[in-house]
């Protein structure tokens, strides 16, 4: 995925099979992507956010606070 | 055969075998007919992950657990807080035995918040937010246990100088505790039974001064003097009452995840690296503040801490961190540098100190999580780290946070009842095989420790 300007610094390039590249281009025809890299990073920011979904959270922000409090009050913190 | 782990939570080899133990008539009663001896905890000696080690013979760096609390995303401020859902897909013993549908009840076991479900029951352990959660497993439970004793205390407050009412709190949430375990051991089915009293860390923080004649805030004759051998006496008078309850086909653990010894004074880890110019602050604190807080400089730091009963410390690597300012080629020549330093650390009477510094990939074959980049004993942890900024010194002896005698000794203790009367020394590591093997159970390969025989 070396196509379109890399603004230095802000992207990196990495490197995909060329037939899953050829796919993708098929697949974003007439789309509103303009690239296979706009592409793929929507896809990929997508899998990441519904990954960190599945990882529960142990407490609420509220429960999260209380806990602190308890654990720098028995010295566990700080 | 079944099994009942009875944790004493800092219980420690000198108090227990040695110095109380003609007041203990159960316990002294049961080494007769034991294998017993000093526990080695591991690294670091902390409840958690202690007790999770215990549970899985698995290393922390494994099980990517350093303490109560790790930082999120290499940030300088955010933590979360160690609980179970971590441990979501490590087989503790419980999870092993309920493969063999053989049934577990567990209590305290930190830490077990939220809990999961298993071939049993379960009830969270201290680091539940208060007792109108689901601390329960299955929820059910909670209802059945309010009903039999109350609300359920997980802990106490015990960084008071209330002393009379922590003496009162304790005894309360101890015999309820207890209470609630002669219920269920008579009321549930069970092939193993662990719970973890938590007491018995708590009033040796809070009295070990009144006690210990070492102690360098000792005070001969206080009201309190006796307090923690009366706490022992109060486990041992339970000891006694649940022995009266089980079968002769129930092999009987008692064990705890460290021991304790006086503390000698809280060593300011930020303190120090301000001074040693690893830290740079862009103003003094006009109070006491925890780094969080602190105006930290973040361009010309190198490294920061935090406090506990070790230390964990912090580089401030370009890459990593927002603010980084370590090349990584210079990373490993930096933490060699500081390690060094820290070593040489001196006492508040100018001595040099017998401190511990370890990077976590000596420690542990693989460190999983978020693991800090040097981990400290000060004076092989006799003085405690403080985080907080803005003391104008290095030692203090006293702790920042709140009245604290007590510090974690390596060692804790293990009992297996009957065996042969033979004194051993175990690893925490050997727990999780020697009772799978007395329950007939296959010991897995994962498992690092071995059978106490
Ligand atoms: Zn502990």
């Amino acid at each position: 995925m070396t196509e379109g300007k890399e603004e230095k610094g802000k992207y990196t390039t990495v490197s995909i099979p060329t037939p899953l590249a050829e796919k993708i281009k098929k697949r974003i025809e007439g789309t509103g992507f303009n690239s296979i890299s706009s592409y793929v990073t929507y896809v990929l920011r997508e899998l990441l956010a519904s990954m960190e979904e599945e990882e529960e959270e142990a407490f609420s922000k509220e429960d999260e606070e209380k806990i602190k409090e308890r654990l720098r009050a028995l010295g566990y913190l700080d | 055969m079944k099994a009942l782990v009875i944790g004493w939570d800092c219980a420690t080899p000198e108090l227990v075998f040695n110095k109380f133990l003609d007041e203990l008539p159960n316990f002294r009663k049961l080494l007769k007919n034991a294998t017993y001896g000093r526990m080695e905890s591991c690294d670091p000696p902390i409840t958690i992950p202690a007790w999770m080690v215990m549970a899985t013979s698995i290393n922390p760096g494994k099980l990517g657990i350093y303490g109560f609390r790790h930082r999120k995303n290499n940030s300088y401020t955010d933590i979360w807080i160690s609980n179970s859902l971590k441990f979501k897909n490590v087989p503790k013993v419980w999870d092993i035995l309920g493969k063999y549908g053989k049934k577990s009840c567990i209590i305290g076991l930190p830490p077990t918040y939220p809990p999961l479900p298993l071939n049993g029951c379960m009830i969270s352990c201290f680091i539940t937010p208060d007792a109108t959660k689901d601390y329960t497993y299955p929820v059910e439970l909670k209802k059945e246990i309010e009903k039999e004793i109350g609300e359920y205390i997980f802990d106490v407050p015990f960084r008071t100088d209330e002393k009379d009412e922590l003496v009162k709190n304790l005894w309360e949430m101890t015999q309820r505790r207890h209470e609630l375990v002669k219920y269920l051991i008579q009321n549930k089915e069970w092939d193993l039974f662990w719970f973890v009293e938590i007491g018995l860390d708590r009033v040796q923080h809070a009295f070990w001064r009144y006690f210990d004649e070492q102690h360098h805030l000792h005070e001969p004759n206080s009201p309190y003097k006796n307090v923690i051998r009366d706490y022992y006496k109060l486990l041992d008078k339970n000891l006694g009452e649940l022995l009266d309850l089980i079968d002769d086909d129930t092999a009987i653990f008692i064990v705890s995840d460290h021991g304790a010894k006086r503390m000698k004074g809280a060593f300011c880890i930020n303190e120090w690296l301000i001074r040693n110019k690893w830290l740079v602050l862009k103003e003094e604190p006009r109070e006491i503040v925890s780094i969080g807080k602190a105006d930290v400089d973040w361009s010309k730091t190198k490294a920061w801490g935090w406090g506990g009963y070790y230390a964990r410390i912090f580089f401030n690597v370009k890459g990593r961190e927002e603010n980084g300012i370590i090349p990584k080629e210079e990373y490993e020549k930096m933490r060699k540098k500081l390690a060094e330093e820290i070593r040489k650390a001196k006492d508040d009477k100018g001595n040099v100190m017998n401190t511990k510094v370890f990077t976590p990939e000596e420690l542990y074959p693989e460190c999983n999580g978020d693991p800090p980049d040097l981990m400290v004993y000060f004076d092989d942890l006799y003085w405690r780290s403080a985080g907080t900024i803005g003391h104008g010194r290095v030692h203090l002896e006293k702790n920042d946070t709140g009245p604290d005698d007590a510090v974690h000794a390596k060692h804790g203790i293990f009992v297996k009842y009957p065996a042969d009367e033979k004194r051993i020394e175990a690893s925490i590591y050997d727990f999780a095989p020697t009772l799978l093997h007395t329950l007939g159970i296959e010991i897995p390969k994962h498992m690092e420790g071995k059978v106490i025989k």
